[in-house]
């Protein structure tokens, strides 16, 4: 413990040095305005950034990322919260009821509680990294894939929790999110699946156009449509703060939240992607009104948020400790500092201690700038609701349709944007809830890889699922979680949804 | 028609006869890079195009365009204008995807022959790394293991077909055993997957997997080179061992697309031959623990087809994955 605290203590005179203060307070701002720009995540930020580090120390480079990466995790909320759009897919749970909240004029409280929470959830996930990484990511390496089998299909299973509307319609969803996670290049067999010749299916339909298409173009296209404009809100100042009542909810989806990111965050994979709507159905099942979610739950919020930024410290923990990219976004940051001739691997902490426990104080540091940035600036991106839409909406489209491109210089995923924006809009006149689809197409690819690695591991035995002891107690956890999501179609009465009336025909 | 647009018609055919007299380059030149920041090819990419970038006097943008395994890129590039702005930074799995769509009988995205060789950057061999569990000490013990419990030692790849899985087939095919094969999705889950003891063994970029041979997390039995890697000496290779044709290596090249000017070429051609001898670029291919392995186009030529005839030989046999296997 005391080496702990004499290791922080260099790490801290490394990272409050004036150079290196200032550049994580350079890469919290451009991290920000990053995650704001619709469809441009933090993969495509520090994607970016990537070559203007080379330049730099090893140190300055990762602090500089890792502040770009927490900016844009943050500001992808923002953009949710105000506009409806997901500047990445872990930011979808929060369009749903934070958008919510600003149509009901609580933008500001939204805002506020996606920051605080991601500020406590970010600080929770490093001082996890700073105590265990070494202890976390031996564990981590125990997830194969039939562990990461188990996990997906517990994320499939929180699908039923998700929605407020008709069980029929939110599974009908999935199954149209996992039908649409089912192209492209089959990676067990190599056959090449419902591209119709198009090479850049090959890689199967990207989770940023058909976020930003199906939730933002649709609120575009919805706004556009409806008979009258609706009103521009002009926020007050006492409408900024969240009340009393909204920090008592909030404490509770904020603590299991940030618990819940860091421990799937560790794990090996793009898991961490589910962090947010597990996080989401966890706090709907627990809420004594889940009615309130999908109409402006603040727990909606601080839950996925929170959730997101803990996996986002989680993800470094395989990463500093082991050396092994296990994410895109870890893949870029080891690529970062290896350029520097520093190799990432198990004795990384030792041999760089000035890297490892510079860069988990500079984190320390990063959340803190992200908090004095973002709490004075909820006024500033509040009042751009003030703008007319009809100024407004114009210039968002312009920027999804240039974000999108933007990240791989890919026109099909243009197309894929604006048709996804005309498929949500027919789906939402509907009725239909569209973060299902959303989580389909994300688990789709990587469930069906997991499944099937694991069958490759095991020459097609599906012992493998039941002799591996995490993979057993998952599939115990799963199955009991399974058969509580079948009670309300036999016993009546005990379900919410029966309370709310929503779910009548399913009775 | 006025007299404004019959001085603008004069004015565009003199540019254009400027231009046809000009020297190259005289604008900035694209360089394909057909994976993600971060990757071999962006990696050895961006500091190339920047110290050729010196000689050319024009700026080199790098720009990704990643996708189906690179296969998006590569393609883009193919077909793209032949004028000598357009480079590409090519893997050695350039070679493999069209041959993967003969055998799905699709037509190629892109053939061999569109492309056209600049100059080889870099030609690393791949390592045997196995998990320390694995009770075979040398690559012999690892042949014989794999004989005489066939079809049970699992090895994990970055994909099917792609680059680590087919140096690996070549092996199964040269020594006549089966192995498990599990795909991951890129190089990174792949070494993951050994680390935690999911699958046995890897064919490995020596620098992505050299960290954990120095702290005894793996451990390398060989090397898929036609001599022994300098930075490993003890390792034997596949060629050694008898294996005579097991070669494979994960190369960098600069390629264009055919059509392009020969006073095009011949200026990238130099360009890169002074680029590699840079000494910024020289230390950031040190760091990188990537040994530069420079070759002219007419050697990269001879030298590119021997390796593709391999990649498509050994991917031939491979053939379809039957499901039912």
């Amino acid at each position: 413990m005391a080496e702990t605290f004499q290791n922080l203590l260099l790490g801290f005179s490394v990272a409050l040095q004036p150079s290196i203060l200032v550049y994580a307070f350079v890469g919290c701002l451009i991290g920000t305005l990053v995650g704001m720009m619709p469809g441009l995540g933090p993969l495509a930020g520090i994607s970016l950034l990537l070559p203007a580090t080379f330049g730099l120390n090893p140190i300055i480079a990762i602090v500089l990322l890792s502040g770009v990466y927490y900016g844009a995790m943050y500001g992808g909320s923002t953009t949710s919260i105000l506009m409806r759009i997901p500047g990445e897919a872990a930011s979808v749970m929060t369009c749903v009821d934070g958008y919510a909240m600003t149509q009901n004029g609580r933008a500001g409280p939204a805002l506020a509680i996606a920051a605080i929470g991601s500020f406590i959830a970010g600080t929770f996930g490093v001082i996890g990294l700073m105590l265990l990484a070494p202890t976390l990511a031996e564990f981590a390496l125990r997830f194969g894939p039939p562990e990461y089998t188990a996990l997906l299909l517990m994320g499939l299973f929180i699908l039923a929790y998700m929605s407020g509307g008709s069980m029929l319609k939110t599974l009908a969803m999935a199954a149209f999110g996992l039908m649409l996670g089912m192209i492209g290049i089959d990676v067990m067999s190599g056959y090449t699946r419902f591209s119709h010749g198009l090479v850049e299916l090959g890689d199967g339909v990207g989770i940023v156009p058909v976020a930003v298409g199906l939730f933002g173009v649709s609120e575009i296209l919805l706004t556009a449509g409806a008979p009258t404009a609706p009103d521009v809100q002009r926020p007050k100042l006492r409408d900024l703060i969240p009340s009393r009542e909204e920090f008592r909810l909030s404490a509770g989806p904020i603590a299991r939240g940030s618990l819940l990111g860091f421990l799937i965050g560790i794990i090996p994979g793009s898991a961490h992607i589910i962090s947010s709507f597990v996080s989401y159905g966890i706090e709907r099942r627990l809420s004594k009104h889940p009615e309130r979610f999908g109409q402006g739950a603040i727990e909606g919020v601080a839950g996925p948020e929170s959730a997101n930024n803990a996996a986002a410290s989680g993800a470094f923990v395989p990463m500093m400790a082991l050396g092994i990219p296990t994410s895109p976004v870890t893949a870029v940051m080891i690529a970062a500092i290896m350029v520097h001739g520093i190799l990432p691997g198990p004795l990384l902490i030792q041999q760089q201690p000035e890297l490892f426990w510079g860069f988990v104080a500079s984190m320390y540091v990063g959340n803190v700038v992200l908090l004095i940035l973002n709490l004075p600036m909820v006024g500033l991106f509040v009042n751009l609701l003030r703008i007319p839409y009809s100024y407004l909406y114009p210039c968002i489209l312009c920027f999804c349709i240039v974000g999108t491109y933007s990240v791989s210089n890919s026109l099909m995923d243009v197309w894929i944007l604006l048709a996804m924006g005309a498929i949500g809009y027919v789906l939402r006149k509907f009725g239909y809830d569209l973060a299902p689809v959303a989580l389909g197409l994300v688990l789709a690819p990587m469930l069906e890889l997991s499944l099937r690695q694991s069958l490759a591991m095991s020459a097609g035995d599906y012992a493998i699922f039941v002799t591996r002891p995490i993979a057993a107690v998952m599939f115990a956890l799963g199955a009991a979680l399974f058969v509580f999501s079948l009670k309300p179609l036999f016993g009546k009465g005990g379900d919410w949804r029966a309370s709310v009336g929503l779910d009548s025909e399913q009775g | 028609m006025s007299t404004r647009f019959l001085i603008g018609v004069a004015l565009a055919l003199f540019a254009l006869f400027a231009a046809a007299q000009e020297k190259f380059p005289s604008r900035p030149i694209t360089m394909i890079v057909p994976f993600p920041p971060g990757g071999v090819a962006d990696l050895t990419g961006r500091p190339i195009a920047a110290a050729m970038e010196k000689v050319l006097k024009q700026p080199i943008a790098p720009v990704n365009r990643s996708g189906a395994g690179g296969k998006v890129g590569y393609a883009a590039t193919a077909n793209s204008k032949p004028d000598g702005y357009t480079i590409l930074i090519a893997l050695s799995s350039v070679s493999i995807f069209p041959e993967v769509d003969n055998i799905f009988n699709l037509k190629p995205a892109y053939t061999l022959d569109q492309l056209v060789p600049i100059a080889l950057i870099s030609a690393d061999p791949t390592i045997l790394v196995v998990h320390p569990s694995l009770p075979a000490r040398n690559a012999k013990e690892f042949i014989a293991l794999a004989k005489s419990r066939p079809n049970e030692i699992a090895f994990s790849s970055s994909g099917l077909y792609g680059t680590l899985h087919v140096a690996m087939e070549m092996v199964i095919q040269s020594a006549r055993v089966k192995l498990r094969h599990v795909p991951f999705a890129g190089g990174g889950p792949a070494v993951a997957a050994l680390l935690g003891g999911h699958v046995a063994a890897l064919s490995s970029g020596p620098a992505a997997a050299v960290a954990h041979l120095r702290s005894g997390k793996l451990r390398a039995l060989a090397s898929w080179g036609d001599k022994r890697l300098a930075a490993m000496p003890e390792l034997p290779t596949w060629k050694e061992l008898g294996y005579k044709d097991v070669e494979f290596y994960i190369w960098a090249g600069l390629l264009a697309p055919r059509g392009t000017p020969d006073a095009a070429i011949k200026a990238l051609r130099e360009a890169a031959r002074s680029a590699v001898q840079d000494s910024e670029f020289k230390q950031v291919m040190a760091r990188l623990e990537t040994p530069i392995n420079y070759l002219d186009a007419p050697e990269f030529q001879k030298f590119w087809e021997r390796d593709a005839e391999r990649l498509v030989r050994t991917v031939r046999r491979v053939g379809k994955i039957d499901a039912k296997k």
